[in-house]
């Protein structure tokens, strides 16, 4: 899923402080799951905020809500009344949801309160770790189920570079070398061999190295 | 909790001012306890942040 | 005698079965060009090759083509260093066909440090190619005379072609068949990381032999003296990849106060000797970083005086 980080309490303060009707508007999917962007924590933020206001006595009123989530039109239509009502919204949701529900309300002015951070998985209850690139020409069936283009810090199609240090990357001990893992993964399956093909030159056309990305399915499409 | 506390300390507000005890109905003196020591606790904190901004207000009014 | 594939010094001495031996010289941190002068000068005629790293340690310094390009001028043959992190496909076809254009005939294709280490950790890494697509490239530019788009080039740039080696990286196990997929791939020469344990290279080579890698690949070992005690302790446990032997940090403390840059001298020393006379390997490539005021002393005492000079 998708993760993020919200911000730091004083940067949204900054964003917020000189409006007088803020909305603070959470996503239950993606961000939700990562604790940082839900409904739940758009009331919380909203509680926040409100002492904040009261101790700086600025004369605010702070609403909170949220919908299932912003990067579909079927949820955004449901946020319509709460967001007119409001001089500032400010989306708890990725960076993809804070810029749809910008579109559908373009004379509003919408605040991103969470840092998109990465594409990733729940390693353990409050731990997320990135997976995917999106680069758009998956090489999973090369590389034992293990990203390479993620997980090594070099994105090396053909690693492990000299840097591999006890199972770890060179920039921290915290990051597992991915190479060491395909290695060892492709070893217990019995496809070592794998590791020595040559993977050429990657086509990052399909990445948004080659311009931002559009998708269509014909027979959903109306 | 932890991290109830740690939302508090955000906005300036001493996170001593918030506690969880768990008991159940029949544990009176418990109760009693709780709610002196409690007390007395707040007091010595003196008025939170929240309570000097309210009343700087009124006073403006 | 059959075609050279650049025509380099360091490829005709190594065609001709000469043991090489090749130097390094890191660029200015400025535009400093005298102080690079005077460290080449010290390599001049005592080396074959001298390696010009390229924003080494992820630290900005002036480009390896450019200080190549002295090098050149000051009669050295450089080996012309790209790494994959600051550079896409197309400054890199770019940059091998200026620097051919200029008479740079070596050319070593790394990956290059991450960014995180060095003075710009901010900065957005590029990694379009890895240092075996690299190196596959220059290749595919040299004996096919394409740009990878697979359009025709004109005049096309004929390099020798270098790669490095770690032998002493985990996964041990990996390192040869690394080595021989960068062969494959068409590397002509190799570099390895310094060496300090002996035992754990003999058995890397032997390895190497057995897969007859040192007849498609001339392997240079690396060899860096040790300068102090200090440096002998960074290098054991701050320096990925590297292996120094708790035996050599005891012999170069039990060399005494002030002795022990000469004894890590003697140690190199052995170490060249035994290079020499070992199967597979091809040459050592000292590197004397910022010590490049010794390098003479060493390549005398070595016996690698005077350099051959093959027509």
């Amino acid at each position: 899923m998708i993760v993020g980080k919200q911000k730091s309490l004083e940067e949204i303060w900054g964003m917020v402080k000189d409006y007088k009707k803020v909305l603070v508007f959470g996503c239950n999917t993606c961000v939700a799951i990562c604790h940082e962007g839900g409904n739940k924590e758009a009331e919380i933020l909203g509680a926040l905020l409100r002492m904040k206001a009261k101790q700086e006595n600025r004369d605010m009123e702070i609403e909170t809500g949220g919908i299932e989530r912003q990067c579909e039109h079927e949820y955004l239509d449901q946020a319509a009344e709460a967001v007119e009502a409001a001089d500032v919204i400010l989306s708890l949701a990725c960076g993809a949801g804070v810029q749809f529900l910008g579109e559908k309300f373009p004379l509003k002015t919408v605040l991103p309160g969470l840092n998109t951070t990465f594409i990733g998985v729940v390693d353990a209850p409050g731990e997320f770790s990135e997976r995917c690139q999106m680069c758009g020409e998956c090489i999973l069936h090369l590389t034992g189920g293990i990203c390479p283009i993620t997980r090594c810090s070099k994105s090396l199609m053909n690693g492990p570079c000299g840097g591999s240090n006890n199972g770890s990357c060179e920039i921290n001990p915290d990051v597992p070398c991915a190479w060491q893992m395909i290695h060892e993964r492709l070893e217990a399956q019995g496809r070592s061999h794998l590791i020595d093909i040559f993977i050429p030159p990657k086509n990052w056309i399909t990445s948004r190295a080659g311009g931002p990305r559009k998708q269509k399915r014909e027979d959903l499409a109306k | 909790m932890q991290h109830l506390k740690t939302l508090l300390i955000k906005v300036d507000i001493d996170p001593d001012r918030l506690e969880m005890y768990n008991l159940s109905a029949a544990m009176g003196p418990k109760w009693k306890e709780i709610c002196i020591e409690f007390t007395e606790r707040i007091k010595k904190l003196g008025p939170s942040p929240i309570w000097w901004a309210d009343r700087d207000r009124e006073i403006k009014e | 005698m059959s075609e050279y594939k650049s025509g380099s010094n360091l490829e005709k001495v190594l065609k001709s079965g000469h043991f090489a031996f090749t130097g390094e010289c890191g660029p200015p941190v400025g535009a400093d060009v005298e102080h690079l002068k005077e460290k080449a000068a010290y390599l001049k005629g005592r080396v074959d090759a001298v390696n010009v790293t390229d924003n080494q340690t992820a630290v900005a310094r002036m480009s390896s083509w450019a200080a190549s390009l002295i090098l050149l001028q000051e009669g050295l043959e450089p080996n012309f260093q790209m790494v994959c992190r600051d550079r896409n496909r197309l400054a890199m076809q770019s940059d091998i066909l200026g620097v051919y254009a200029h008479g740079i005939r070596n050319m070593l294709c790394l990956s290059g440090d991450h960014q995180r280490f060095g003075d710009h950790p901010e900065a957005k890494n590029v990694f379009d190619l890895d240092s075996m697509q690299l190196i596959y490239t220059v290749k595919t530019m040299r004996d096919e005379g394409k740009f990878l788009s697979g359009k025709d080039i004109k005049v096309s740039p004929k390099f020798f072609i270098g790669a490095a080696c770690n032998p002493f990286a985990e996964p041990f196990a990996l390192r040869v068949r690394r080595l021989a997929k960068k062969i494959a791939v068409g590397a002509d020469f190799i570099q390895t990381q310094c060496i300090y344990n002996m035992e754990k290279f003999r058995e890397f080579m032997k390895q190497v032999v057995d897969l007859g890698l040192h007849e498609k690949c001339y392997i240079l070992a690396g060899i860096t003296p040790m300068k102090s005690l200090g440096m002998a302790r960074y290098m054991a446990s701050k320096v990925p990849g590297m292996d120094v032997p708790d035996s050599l940090i005891q012999r170069l403390k039990g060399a005494g106060k002030g002795k022990v840059a000469e004894e890590g001298i003697r140690f190199a020393l052995e170490q060249i000797e035994e290079m020499k006379e070992m199967n597979g390997v091809s040459g050592v490539h000292l590197m004397a970083i910022e010590w490049e005021h010794r390098v003479p002393e060493i390549a005398e005492r070595a016996g690698m005086l005077p350099r051959p000079q093959v027509s």
